[in-house]
């Protein structure tokens, strides 16, 4: 059958069998961002955004998208122009192996966008479904708060008249200053 | 490792204050440090400043690669799948491979019996050679010895149909009685896992009549007559550990190809690729120059991947179906058929006398190894050999361990190696004779624990791994001190409820930093015209940021920017050779490479320069990307050097630098954690509050990711402490096949942990810096244990802690 879909602002179409998962979909066409931990449902390692919300694609069959919004982590910033929630994982040395980090992203930036000021708790539980095997989640949960916090002042920065680009993919921040050179 | 090599074989003592002369000349306090290592805070550039992680930016936009993210650049790759076991012990009488064969877009099916299939013994571990493992293992299996030994293996289109065809093939056993308890299994009339026969490059100890593939010992003092002695009071305690797994989050996944001069190329999640290149070749007999193995971003090891775990399935597939193949284990087999931490029984025993001096250490493991030997005996011997020299003032010492093999999935090397385990046993045992005698339980510790000057002849006791060493630096009393004022130590308030109760424990802990006298590292620094330079290294970066620190390192000597510098590391057809990540060893030894190679290069950099100023090399230093003479203030940027050295008139050079370090040295990093716990002593729940734990590793070259490693290691000691791990049924059938069953503790169950870094100076280390990523992994089971102690009377030993173990044991009490 096929189906289209738009993945991070593209129109995309696929010829696709029904019984065909998002996951594997998405990963042959190239975005290999997502990852593959269980195939079950149960790391979150493959977590992109479907009209916004959270969704393990190794369990969603792919029909799901069709006609959908899906937003992958190569949506969000470039290497040279990371988005905010990605610049704070970066500063905040939250990320070791990197393996669950799209997914812990993805989830974070929907979170983000449901509540912008979460709680360490609200945090904590929104990632709860993600596994992490690196960091002890500490400072993953802090890189969060403070993309959260960043965001905030973005947004009032933005109000304000403040020269800033807030589109999704990339709100101009200079934050590297804090814990670089 | 065995008696033999005990190194006080007249039973003499390790008093202190009369170390013989020849012990200094061998283990000088003064260590040769050249001046450069031993660099003031305000004198680092790179060193000690939390760089970005170099690979940070393509991680955090799905940018970079694993080995399954390189599917697509092969348009004829076969996926495999792999026939396992499904009985606990037996040999495969008949397989039945005809449907699968017959099936549309099957290109090759392997059995123990096929041309293709490496039929050598080897041992999967991924350790120097020769190999201190076992070779009991065969790449398909006849002779099964557990439920997911690998049988038959296939490659076909794509992974549904190599799974299709996995389940058409029939596979007919005699089935044999298995043991799955390592105490029945040790004993005389259980069922015999290993024939005599089966089994090359035997290791000390064995006795496969008894399922024992080793027993070790090794004895400093007169631990008997200490033992013995009225004056003591002898305690005894036994503890027992849990069967973790890594679960790495990226499986075990390998990609396996002959390229176009028929050489062999492994893009694979490895921790070993110098070690995996070494073993394939022994097993398939190809010459080690013919075989490539390239590491591309890991998803995490943590010792599951210090092992040749997958590898050969995939080579030995991708030589009968002629086409590339890739290999991505499923999550059940991660659990289920893979690796694990060795379950031990461990009995801690002290002689201390009244006014509390320890007068001996005497502790014993039983292993289980489960159905192979890989790792077996090295971890077995770190459960003495990295705790107890912690307290090296303490005249006798005897550890001993038996090591059996079981029915159940081969254990492995993971993450502390052996040290989680017996730093339980002692760290509780020592809580309790505290506790017995009346004793400040840190007080008691301190009396007898390490401190600068010590030679430590403990970790030398059994030969072997260990080796005699003196302590050159040690952080212990401040971590103590800055734990205790983090975790709020006899300053908490009690709860409300009087059944509620709130308490805190701690514990000590001591790692190595590599094996001595058993690693190699090495480096080469290439500097391009344009001042940049490429940096190849062996050692292996499993998302540890290794890579960064190795850059840091050379940027330190350098004078340059990190971003100046490219690493490329761990391909070993382009990288210098590498023992590999293990053994806490990537910084110190791997980056004590890098920067010998730095040095290298600095050295002609300093000649060019010279050169182009004008003036004698000795005025001349390296910083901010120029040679600048420290007499005149000039200076001579690093590009223009680059431009001279490569173009110049009448002499011309490439600049390279090159390192190689190996080391008789392994210096204790060291930790104290805290654990501050509520208990319900009506239900027996608990919540654990806070972690803290402060680590010495030296010098953090990199204070964020140093955090990030302790955090981590942290969270995988409390998993030890209060989590099942892997469990079996009667049928020796793991009952773990996946992340729900697995119970590991998520974002929302993971107490707050604080890490805390204490800076010392390591002078055997690059610029100063120790381990860090394994010590935080062996203390929260006896922190948390110590902390139930203290705050509702009961002693749990056997992980995990659970509330029905702490409701029985109030009830018990009752
Ligand atoms: S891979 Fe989708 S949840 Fe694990
Ligand atoms: S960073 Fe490795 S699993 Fe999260």
């Amino acid at each position: 059958m096929h189906i289209e879909c738009t993945i991070n602002g593209n129109e995309r179409s696929f010829e696709v069998s029904k019984s065909d998962l998002l996951l594997d979909v998405l990963r042959q066409n190239g975005y290999t961002g997502a990852k593959r931990g269980c195939d079950t449902g149960a790391c979150g390692m493959c977590t992109v955004q479907i009209d916004g919300e959270p969704t393990m694609s190794c369990i969603t069959p792919v029909v799901k998208a069709d006609g959908a919004t899906i937003e992958t982590v190569e949506g969000l910033g470039t290497q040279d122009d990371l988005h905010p929630v990605q610049q704070a994982f970066v500063d905040n040395s939250a990320l070791q192996c990197g393996f669950c980090i799209p997914g812990m992203i993805m989830r974070s930036k929907a979170l983000l966008e449901e509540n912008p000021s979460p709680s360490e708790a609200e945090v904590r539980e929104a990632l709860s479904d993600n596994l992490c095997r690196c960091t002890g989640y500490k400072k993953i949960v802090e890189a969060v708060l403070e993309a959260s916090e960043r965001m905030g002042e973005q947004t009032v920065a933005a109000d304000g008249g403040y020269s800033c680009r807030c589109e999704d993919t990339g709100l101009e921040v200079d934050s590297r200053g804090e814990t670089d050179r | 490792m065995s008696n033999e090599n005990d190194p006080k074989p007249d039973g003499g003592t390790a008093s202190h204050p009369e170390q013989d002369v020849t012990e200094f000349e061998d283990h000088p306090l003064e260590w040769d440090e050249p001046e450069n290592n031993n660099l003031a805070p305000d004198e680092r550039a790179s060193v000690s400043q939390s760089a970005e992680k170099d690979d940070d930016p393509k991680l955090v936009t799905g940018q970079a690669k694993y080995t399954a993210d390189y599917e697509k650049k092969f348009p004829d790759l076969a996926h495999a799948a792999v026939v396992r076991s499904d009985v606990p012990h037996g040999r495969v009488a008949n397989i039945d491979t005809n449907d699968a064969e017959e099936m549309d877009g099957v290109h090759a099916v392997l059995t123990p019996w096929s041309d293709e299939t490496p039929d050598a013994k080897y041992t999967s571990a991924g350790q120097s050679y020769p190999e201190p493992s076992p070779w009991d293992m065969n790449v398909l299996n006849e002779h099964v010895r557990y439920i997911g030994d690998p049988v038959a293996a296939i490659a076909a289109d794509d992974a549904e149909t190599a799974r299709a065809a996995a389940d058409a093939i029939e596979v007919e056993y005699e089935e044999n009685d298995y043991v799955l308890d390592p105490e029945e299994a040790y004993s005389e009339d259980a069922p015999q896992i290993f024939g005599d026969d089966e089994v090359e490059n035997k290791i000390v100890g064995h006795d496969y009549s008894r399922n024992r593939m080793s027993q070790i010992e090794g004895e400093i003092g007169d631990v008997d007559g200490a033992v013995d002695r009225d004056d003591v009071h002898v305690h005894e305690t036994e503890w027992e550990t849990i069967r973790q797994s890594h679960a790495q989050i990226e499986k075990h996944t390998t990609l396996a190809y002959t390229d176009e001069d028929d050489r062999h190329v492994l893009v694979t999640s490895t921790q070993v690729p110098n070690h995996t290149r070494r073993q394939l070749a022994h097993l398939f007999d190809i010459p080690i120059r013919d075989i490539r193995v390239s590491k591309p971003r890991v998803g995490g090891g943590f010792g599951g991947k210090q092992a040749m775990v997958v590898e050969p399935i995939p080579l030995a597939l991708a030589l009968a179906a002629d086409r590339p193949v890739i290999y991505e284990a499923t999550r059940e087999e991660e659990f289920a058929g893979m690796r694990s931490r060795h379950p031990m029984k461990v009995r801690a025993r002290t002689a201390v006398t009244d006014d509390g001096s320890i007068e001996a250490i005497d502790l014993y493991a039983l292993s289980n190894t489960g159905a192979y030997g890989s790792h077996g005996m090295t971890v077995a011997g770190n459960v003495g050999s990295k705790p107890m020299p912690l307290y090296s003032k303490v005249p006798n010492a005897r550890f001993k361990a038996d090591i059996v093999h079981t029915n159940t999935p081969q254990t492995g090397a993971m993450r502390g190696y052996g040290a989680p385990q017996g730093t339980l046993a002692l760290e509780g045992h020592l809580d309790e004779v505290a506790r017995d005698l009346d004793l400040d339980p840190i007080e008691f510790r301190k009396r007898h624990y390490m401190e600068v000057g010590d030679l430590d002849e403990i970790a030398g006791m059994m030969g072997g791994e260990g080796a005699e060493r003196r302590i050159r630096s040690c952080g212990l009393d401040e971590c103590i001190e800055r734990g205790m004022d983090a975790i709020g130590w006899g300053d908490i308030d009690q709860p409300d409820e009087e059944h509620r109760h709130r308490g805190i424990g701690m514990a000590l802990s001591a790692q190595g930093t590599g094996v001595a006298g058993d690693e190699l590292g090495a480096a080469q620094l290439m500097m391009n015209e344009d001042g940049s330079f490429h940096l190849h290294v062996g050692g292996v970066d499993i998302g540890t940021g290794a890579d960064t620190a190795f850059i840091q390192i050379a940027a330190e000597v350098l004078g340059c920017p990190e971003t100046d510098i490219v690493i490329k590391s761990s391909d070993t057809d382009v990288t210098p050779f590498d023992y590999g990540a293990y053994a806490s060893s990537t910084t110190y030894i791997s980056g004590m490479a890098v920067k010998k190679a730095a040095e290298d290069a600095k050295e002609r950099i300093l000649h060019w320069g010279s050169k182009l100023l004008e003036e004698p090399e000795a005025n001349l230093e390296t910083g901010d990307g120029e040679v600048y003479s420290e007499e005149t203030g000039e200076s001579v940027s690093l590009e223009e050097i680059g431009y001279e050295a490569a173009y110049g008139h009448d002499e011309r050079e490439h600049i390279l630098g090159k390192g190689t370090h190996c080391t008789e040295e392994s210096p204790p990093p060291f930790a104290a954690q805290f654990a501050d716990v509520t208990v319900d002593e009506e239900t027996g729940e608990f919540e654990v509050n806070k972690l803290v734990v402060a680590v010495d590793c030296g010098v953090a070259i990199n204070p964020g990711m140093a955090e990030g490693q302790v955090e981590g290691a942290n969270h995988m000691s409390y998993e030890m402490a209060v989590s099942e791990g892997i469990t079996f049924d009667d049928d020796g059938r793991s009952e773990v096949t996946s992340f729900g069953d697995y119970d590991w503790p998520t974002a929302s169950e993971t107490p707050t942990i604080e890490s805390i870094l204490v800076e010392t100076h390591e002078p055997t280390g690059p610029f100063g810096a120790k381990s860090v990523a394994e010590v935080p992994t062996n203390t929260v089971p006896p922190a948390l244990s110590n902390a139930i102690r203290e705050t509702v009377g009961v002693r749990i030993t056997d992980m995990p802690i659970t509330p029905e173990k702490i409701r029985a044991a109030l009830e018990d009490d009752e």
